[in-house]
């Protein structure tokens, strides 16, 4: 699922900290126990407006980290409201739902899982590259001429 | 490009399909979700009928009581309703009330039985209430307007005098949303049409209680049932389309002595 790859350059130490930083800022959420799915995602979005102006390998990460957190997003949102309207509107908890919440908690185990494997490896330098995520970041963010 | 749209498909796929091999599994039994929520709710109607007790006295009158559950029981047997689930509760009150609490409590005072024209009428208002509780509103009013959290404290026995007095407020003394009451309305109309019970008395003592000359005296039902003339008019169109084969819900004089014995 993560993969390492050669980048066309060596980022220096100062980099490989930013980088590295742009997926710890993902992991907000659980730092501030706020339970809101936005969240994270707004912390990375603001991390990434810091830095669109850096360097090629800082906007790189920041851009892979950014894109795994828009699909969490959308179904942990779904996840929320679901929740919601079982407590406070008195909708059933079904199968589905109990399903789906498992589901979710999977995903975000595994979102969890990578985000520290890649905060740790792009930390020493290392350019790795997320499966689905890492092809369309390459689409998107390409290197200043 | 065509590799990417294909990696993010199989990710769609992947996690939809989880979802769906998960669901096949039948979460509420394995977790005892049913379980647990029936156990909150039966604890949840023991600590409100526990309130309800405190404040007015309870009816032992045999005979009321007994008329009270032929009422109950007809309308049950017909619409293969489970009559050992309701817990009826008759309260010495002058109040005109009759509500609905969680775990099939049900809760007449006298006010309401004296102030019934004719037996159909109150048969209406049981059959109503025995909707709501059929329907699971009680839960659902609840958990919305208190939330989850309360009503949990509530059957913990965890929560303060002031969370159970506005629970018990809130069945008693406000109305549920108007999709519910006119769904209440129709299915305890449909209720008495197959219990071969007359619903227009009810449907007439539902006018009685848009009269503006009759608000003061029937305060009580006219806050938890608002839009009477107009619920009214919905249950007399929807008995028009059927046909009423209508029998005696009691013989007149077992009324007439249930309401000398609630003048007592």
């Amino acid at each position: 699922m993560i993969e390492k790859k050669m980048f066309p350059y060596k980022p220096d130490e100062h980099e490989a900290e930013k980088a590295s930083n742009s997926y710890l800022m993902s992991l907000i959420v659980l730092i501030v126990g706020v339970p809101l799915p936005i969240v994270n995602l707004i912390a990375t979005v603001i991390f990434y407006i810091g830095n669109r102006k850096s360097t090629y390998f800082v906007r790189w990460h920041c851009i892979q980290a950014l894109l795994t957190q828009l699909s969490l997003l959308i179904v942990n949102t779904a996840a929320f409201w679901w929740t919601i309207s079982i407590i406070f509107r008195g909708k059933a908890v079904t199968n589905a739902y109990v399903a789906y919440i498992i589901s979710v908690l999977l995903l975000n185990l595994i979102e969890f899982i990578g985000t520290m494997y890649s905060a740790i490896h792009t930390r020493k330098g290392t350019h790795v590259q997320w499966w689905f995520y890492g092809g369309i970041t390459q689409l998107i963010c390409k290197p200043r001429s | 490009m065509k590799k990417i749209l294909v990696q993010g498909f199989i990710l769609v796929v992947l996690f939809f399909s989880t979802w769906f091999g998960l669901s096949k599994a039948d979460w509420i039994k394995i977790l005892r979700i049913e379980k647990v929520s029936s156990q909150t709710e039966e604890k949840l109607g023991e600590a409100l009928w526990t309130f309800f007790k405190q404040d007015a006295e309870e009816n032992r009158d045999l005979f009321i009581k007994q008329t009270i559950d032929s009422i109950v029981s007809k309308i049950c047997t017909a619409n293969g309703i489970n009559r050992s689930k309701l817990k009826i509760h008759i309260l010495n009150k002058g109040d005109i009330n009759a509500f609905a609490l969680p775990d099939g409590h049900l809760v007449l005072l006298t006010g309401l039985m004296a102030n019934c024209e004719s037996p159909e009428a109150l048969a209406g208002v049981i059959a109503h209430e025995i909707a709501h509780i059929e329907s699971g509103h009680i839960m659902k009013k609840l958990v919305k307007e208190l939330g989850l959290s309360m009503m949990i404290s509530i059957a913990t026995g965890s929560g303060s005098p002031e969370v159970v007095i506005n629970a018990a407020k809130l069945l008693s003394s406000s109305a549920f949303d108007r999709k519910m009451e006119r769904e209440a309305d129709i299915n305890g109309a449909e209720y008495l049409l197959k219990a071969n019970i007359d619903a227009r008395p009810f449907a007439d003592f539902m006018y009685q209680l848009a009269e503006p000359g009759k608000i003061s005296k029937l305060m009580s039902w006219i806050s938890t049932h608002p839009e009477s003339a107009e619920r009214a008019e919905y249950i007399i169109h929807y008995l028009s389309e059927r046909t009423v084969e209508a029998d005696e819900v009691i013989a007149p004089q077992t009324w007439n002595r249930l309401q000398e014995r609630l003048e007592k």
